[in-house]
């Protein structure tokens, strides 16, 4: 069902790039105003490639994956440019009826809270089997098997006692693996994965990484990992792009973003996280609260926070400068906050 | 299930026992002689009277004669009413046309009231969605009553398309008005309760799962959004056959309807207990019946709901 290419490496260097989002703007039309969710963001994914979006509620991850899988809910969303190219083709202007065989087939998703996001009604078996019933008119018995199959590949252990199970009947995990099984059945080539360990507790979110590190090893999809927790990108993600406020702040690999951001968003992000050799002291927090969407900060949104503030970062937006190849910064004093963390 | 189902048939028992025995108490215990009018112009003789409380069994005290109602019910013998007319086969005669139109009236709410509540809920705030709105609000205004006299008086006096009432073979055709007028109130709140429960569904994340699994906008609508947003509705019709019983006295004595309610409308005129306490026995039993089977309805329907 699944074939292992033989040229997957794991690599994050193919050709072309599977996916590309390019230049996309996202708003919010609510009665309290416009709220600009998604500012220009880019970025690309290849096939065997992870890319991590890293950010807080509200800086638009989760907005652009939406936007991605075409299910932004419009109104209030509203799609003010930009295009999401999937090999190539702009799936913004494809009609509805080809879109919907994107889904699935093409590029599938994951979503934060498994017991929402599958139908407390039907069993999770009749779940994943509708994959193959509506996208390949397989029988019912035939699709059933396949169920099981899926169930046991993500090792649902008795996958074929609990295939008629429904999804409350399960734990946590078991759920977000019921959720994978559904997004990987037709085999496509990019998954999203919207949070999908934030709802789990710690042991199982290392399990649910691990089984989705190795079925992207299997198959050569292309991830996009959405995520606010840096602790689970550092292992799994080949690339990172740090969103604040609907733009991209910084896109770099993701060991040189770790050993020397160049944003300062990012740095603050970094310093906050739990050390052991920092144990007994003070927590660093970055300073100030998120932009609010609805009136965003002149210039650099981040500049109220900022400890690298100027005069300029509240008149001038900064573009995304490119450091070197893969990298890119947008502040206009990158420079120093390299810098100041060079070893 | 099953044992759960057999649990729920056992308390019927003992309810059935209490409602019956207060529906003979207080039947008896209304005020006025069911028999001193009975003789035309004329007052009874005492005579007459005693031997009609003899005969069924007035002069006993009540436990005696609620001991009598079981031990007959029990053995099928319903006895004879004032007319000494078999009360047997006057229930026989009724029930078929009672139970013909509650059907269709479960029918109607059923088929309109959810196909009206999906469409309004699926086109929020739109032309439709307004038409519906407003005029279920319109019928659940209206009493039965007035919607039946109304559409009585202009279907069926008025533009003459249907007999203003119902002759006694009572055939689907004759009974779909009736049916429409004892349904409209239920009817409404079907749709009104679909619509909510359509709105609210519709932003679920499952909803939203089984666009992205790329299912066809008609199959993310009809089987995973219907099968979720119909629970409270189908809840609502079972648990509200009997209120629609209770409808039908209304409705069949406006269009002459010779069923249960008909029956019991002029049992009651006439003090004719024996006719009134069978009919409202079986009616508490209809209700209670259609309750456990809503519950179980509620078990299949959504399989979180477990019994043990």
């Amino acid at each position: 069902m699944i074939e292992v290419l033989p040229e997957s490496a794991g690599s994050g260097t193919h050709g072309g790039a599977l996916l590309e989002v390019d230049d996309l703007h996202v708003e919010f039309r609510t009665r309290a105003g416009v709220a600009k969710a998604v500012n220009g963001v880019t970025y690309s994914v290849s096939a065997g490639e992870t890319l991590a979006v890293l950010g807080e509620s509200g800086s638009g991850k989760s907005v652009t994956a939406q936007t991605i899988m075409g299910i932004l809910d419009m109104p209030p969303g509203k799609i003010t440019g930009g295009e999401i190219r999937f090999r190539g083709t702009d799936l913004l202007k494809l009609p509805e009826d080809e879109r919907r065989k994107v889904r699935g087939e093409g590029i599938s998703m994951i979503f934060q809270d498994a017991l929402s996001a599958l139908n407390p009604v039907f069993p999770v078996g009749w779940q994943i089997a509708e994959m193959f019933r509506i996208h390949r008119g397989a029988s019912r018995a035939d699709a059933k098997k396949k169920a099981i199959e899926l169930m046991d590949r993500v090792r649902i252990p008795a996958a074929k006692e609990r295939v008629s199970d429904y999804p409350h009947q399960f734990s946590g995990g078991m759920r977000q693996r019921i959720m994978i099984a559904m997004a990987i059945a037709l085999d496509p080539e990019v998954l999203i994965a919207d949070e999908p360990t934030t709802a789990l507790d710690v042991t199982v979110q290392a399990q649910i990484m691990e089984l989705l590190a190795e079925l992207q090893r299997d198959s050569n999809m292309g991830l996009i990992l959405i995520t606010h927790d840096l602790g689970v990108v550092a292992d799994v993600a080949d690339k990172i792009a740090v969103m604040y406020g609907g733009r991209i702040v910084e896109n770099a690999p993701v060991h040189d973003l770790y050993r020397n951001p160049a944003h300062p968003y990012t740095k603050g992000l970094l310093e906050s996280i739990p050390r052991v050799d920092l144990k007994g002291q003070e927590l660093y927090a970055i300073k100030g609260m998120p932009p609010n969407l609805l009136d965003m900060p002149s210039g650099c949104a981040f500049h109220p926070r900022c400890p690298y503030r100027q005069e300029t970062c509240t008149t001038d937006v900064p573009p995304l400068h490119t450091i070197s190849g893969t990298r890119g910064s947008a502040c206009h004093f990158w420079r120093e906050v390299l810098d100041g963390d060079a070893q | 299930m099953g044992r759960y189902a057999i649990r729920r048939l056992l308390q019927l028992i003992p309810v059935l026992l209490g409602t019956t025995f207060l529906i003979n108490y207080m039947v008896w215990q209304l005020p006025g002689d069911p028999f001193a009018a009975r003789c035309g112009q004329r007052a009874c003789p005492d005579s007459y009277i005693s031997a009609m409380r003899a005969q069924f069994g007035l002069d006993q005290p009540m436990l005696v004669q609620y001991w009598h109602f079981l031990k007959n019910l029990l053995s099928g013998d319903l006895g004879v009413n004032f007319n000494q007319v078999s009360v047997a086969s006057q229930l026989a005669d009724a029930w078929p046309i009672t139970i013909r139109l509650g059907l269709m009236a479960v029918a109607i709410e059923a088929i309109i009231g959810i196909a009206a509540g999906v469409l309004s809920g699926l086109k929020r705030g739109g032309f439709i969605d307004n038409v519906i709105t407003i005029s279920t609000l319109f019928m659940l205004s209206l009493p039965i009553f007035v919607t039946g006299f109304i559409l009585q008086w202009l279907l069926g006096v008025q533009l003459q398309w249907i007999n203003p009432t119902v002759s006694d073979a009572a055939t689907v055709g004759e009974l779909l008005i009736p049916a429409f007028v004892l349904a409209s109130l239920n009817l409404a709140f079907t749709a009104r309760l679909t619509r909510t429960s359509i709105v609210e569904n519709r932003r679920s994340d499952y909803v939203r799962t089984a666009i992205s699994k790329g299912m066809t906008n008609r199959r993310v609508v009809g089987v995973h959004l219907l099968r979720n947003s119909l629970i409270p509705a189908l809840t609502f019709l079972g648990t509200e056959i009997g209120s629609l019983m209770s409808g039908a006295i209304v409705t069949e004595g406006i269009f002459n309807i010779h069923g249960i309610g008909g029956l019991l409308f002029t049992a009651i005129n006439n003090h004719d207990f024996t006719i009134v306490v069978p009919v409202a026995s079986l009616l508490v039993l209809v209700y209670l019946l259609a309750n456990l089977l809503v519950d179980l309805l509620y078990g299949v329907l959504d399989p979180r709901i477990r019994y043990e």
